[in-house]
């Protein structure tokens, strides 16, 4: 039972890495990032290919699929440049089916609808529950580098200009503001995290597939993000561990409900979930943790 | 106030309800139900099959109960879903293995979600029983431990079957078409490699996205090529859509199709007329034999439509026959001992049983040989099964069955 939990807590973890991504380019500034579980697998497959085939030190794997996930970031949001909203959403909901088609279909290059087997893990395997232990401890840190980092962007100057951005760019770049250089940043460095999740994702259970980047994945991190607060840190990291507890609770109510058999079950899950997300939006609908508005610093 | 009576109770109680959970726990291991994961993809793209599959678990399970269990302790279920989804599936397996303590794991479906799940089945050393076609689940890294056991026929030979019939029926110029998943790629490779072992040549293969509303532009690549027959790795929705824009198209080719896409639902969706000749290749599930009949019926039971509905519900049904007759042989359910026994009960020499309570009483007197209700059920090195292959065609709007192929 614990290393059950334990591993949840990862899953848990990785998508609190992908909340925080999903915070900064959706909450902070206002880019509508359906392409999520295109930089998920970017990233897992950037290091999932350095260390399974080119033999490279993790460490190495992990900073691949940061870069690799800023690059292809910084390149949707340039493509996209003019779009906002709704817009925005079809281009990058396109760009991730893009990423699964071509890893499903490059075999040359991603071992095709196989996947990669294989992955080296962040603890040897054998060490049995510490293999669970070490491998949270480890994604859990770079959640918390990752929530430390983004709480001193949000104070500084630069998190202001994007929520500016956010708010109206018109009135932002009269004040003097790039809007375009904000956004790349902001995007950019968002897909960068999306990416480190997916090393973390691919180095915790050896194995990489297209199947795995289903947008599936983007829906339920918008669910976190949506019911954590979607403009800050904490509010992301929280609900997304909120989420997964969620999500496994129900397999053990689901078995609690009476006169249910396993099958009708399974389809009750679903629907607990999706009830779950319409509550979350009546009660809540700025999250658990709204944002709170900042005080124009003295002058 | 608290007289010394009462606090000696107090302390008793409390001393019986820690020592409660250790006791829970040796049952456990000893003498409580032999406890049973059933991993099946109840929803999502694997769900026309997942819940009958789920079902005869159940009913299966309920015979061999009935039948006063496998080495004397009762087998309990506990189903979860995969959602036909690897990463769902990964948690539910987790579930499974760490807070149900199941002792194997019945049922995966789809490739990825197999291969997914099987390193955490490694990992607990307990047994996965899948329906997946793909090859790498044979091998390692995926199968390190031998304890992937394979109860469909690998697409692997799916794909030698076809090439027989080829063979026999004459065919010059093959062209290729497959679904771009494991399975589907799986068909048509393993179709390849058989033939040019033949020394034939493939003139044109094309690999295509699932879920697309029209695939006329792959068709017209596959038939510019001039074959002279398509041997396919796709499934029921996209086949109709690829036979009807054949029709279409008019030019003259005959197909080669997995039984699991050429079948009487294809026939309705699309007529006699354009599947007329058609040639389906299916793994020839044990219709005639005694264990084919307890499933169907069960089947009917539970489902309302016949057993012959879902070749997933027969090997799932088999499954837990396999696994209960191997508890039964090892005397325990320790699976390490477990493991090598589901051979020794599949495979021949033997008497030949049909069902649990049968091979119980046979054990009795020496080795047993399962013969399922989805095939005869005899493992390989790998784990794999290896059923003989009927060629079914298309006459009239009915499934013809002309000859068996063997490989």
């Amino acid at each position: 039972m614990l290393t059950y939990i334990l591993f949840a807590l990862v899953i848990g973890s990785v998508y609190a890495l992908l909340a925080q991504s999903l915070m900064l380019s959706w909450g902070l500034a206002g880019l509508v990032n359906l392409g999520l579980a295109g930089f998920f697998a970017v990233g897992a497959y950037a290091s999932a290919m350095l260390t399974t085939w080119g033999h490279a030190p993790i460490p190495l794997g992990v900073a691949a699929a940061m870069l690799a996930g800023g690059l292809v970031g910084l390149v949707v949001c340039f493509s996209t440049l003019r779009l906002r909203d709704d817009y925005l959403a079809i281009v990058t909901l396109g760009f991730a089916e893009i990423v699964r088609l071509v890893a499903s279909n490059e075999v040359w290059l991603t071992g095709g609808t196989d996947g990669i087997s294989g992955i080296p893990v962040l603890v040897p395997r054998d060490a049995g529950i510490w293999f669970h232990a070490g491998s949270l401890a480890i994604i859990a840190a770079a959640v918390a580098a990752v929530y430390l980092l983004l709480r001193r962007l949000l104070r500084s100057p630069w998190g202001r200009s994007l929520r500016a951005i956010r708010e109206d760019q018109t009135v932002a770049s009269v004040a003097g503001k790039s809007i375009v250089r904000f956004k790349a940043q902001a995007f950019s460095l968002a897909a960068a995290i999306a990416g480190v999740a997916g090393a973390f994702y691919g180095h915790y259970t050896s194995y990489v597939a297209p199947d795995l980047f289903q947008p599936l994945i983007t829906i339920y991190i918008f669910l976190a993000v949506t019911a954590g607060g979607n403009a800050r840190p904490a509010g992301a990291v929280i609900g997304a561990y909120l989420l997964v507890a969620f999500l496994e609770a129900t397999r053990f109510i689901a078995e609690l409900a009476p006169g249910v058999s396993a099958v009708q079950a399974a389809s009750l899950r679903e629907i607990v979930v999706g009830l779950g997300l319409v509550l979350v939006l009546s009660f809540r609908p700025d999250g658990l943790l709204p944002e709170r508005s900042q005080k124009a610093p003295a002058l | 106030m608290i007289n010394r009576r009462t606090l000696l109770t107090a302390v008793a109680g409390t001393g019986a309800l820690m020592a409660a959970p250790s006791i829970l726990r040796a049952q456990g291991a000893g003498a409580g139900p032999i406890r049973i994961g059933a991993l099946n993809p109840v929803t999502g793209s694997g769900s026309p099959y997942g819940s009958g599959m789920q079902k005869m678990i159940l009913a299966a399970a309920e015979a061999v109960n009935a039948a006063g269990g496998a080495a004397g302790r009762p087998i309990e279920i506990i189903a979860e879903d995969t959602q036909t989804n690897p990463q769902a599936g990964v948690l539910a397996a987790k579930k499974l293995i760490e807070a149900n303590k199941v002792q194997a794991i019945l049922g995966t479906w789809s490739s990825g979600v197999s291969l997914a799940v099987i390193p955490l089945c490694n990992d607990a050393g307990i047994p996965l029983f899948h329906c997946s076609g793909a090859p790498a689940l044979s091998t390692p890294p995926a199968n390190a431990k031998g304890l992937g056991f394979r109860f469909q026929a690998t697409n692997d030979r799916f794909g030698r079957a076809f090439a027989e019939i080829c063979v026999k029926e004459g065919f010059k110029r093959p062209a290729t078409m497959a679904f771009n998943n494991a399975s589907g790629i799986g068909n048509t490779e393993g179709f390849r490699k058989a033939w040019e072992a033949k020394g034939g040549k493939v003139v044109e293969s094309v690999v295509y996205e699932p879920n697309q509303s029209t695939y006329r532009s792959e068709l017209m690549k596959v038939l510019a090529a001039q074959p002279d027959v398509i041997v396919t790795g796709s499934y029921l929705a996209d086949t109709t859509i690829l036979l009807r824009e054949w029709f279409q198209s008019g030019q003259p080719v005959r197909w080669i199709i997995p039984g699991w896409a050429a079948n009487p639902d294809l026939i309705k969706a699309l007529g006699p007329e354009v599947t007329e000749d058609i040639i389906s290749v299916d793994s020839v599930s044990n219709e005639g034999s005694p264990a084919y009949a307890q499933y169907d019926a069960a089947y009917q039971k539970a489902m309302n439509q016949p057993g012959s509905a879902n070749v997933y519900a027969a090997m799932t049904w088999d499954m837990v026959n396999v696994l209960a007759l191997a508890i039964e042989a090892a005397g325990s359910a320790d699976m390490a001992a477990v493991v090598p026994k589901l051979r020794e009960v599949g495979n021949p020499p033997g008497t030949v049983v049909s069902s649990f309570a049968e091979g119980k009483a046979a054990l009795k007197n020496g080795k047993i040989n399962y013969d399922g209700a989805s095939s005869v059920l005899d493992f390989d090195q790998y784990g794999d099964v290896t059923p003989d292959f009927g060629a079914y065609f298309i006459k009239g709007g009915k499934l013809e069955r002309r000859y068996i192929v063997k490989i």
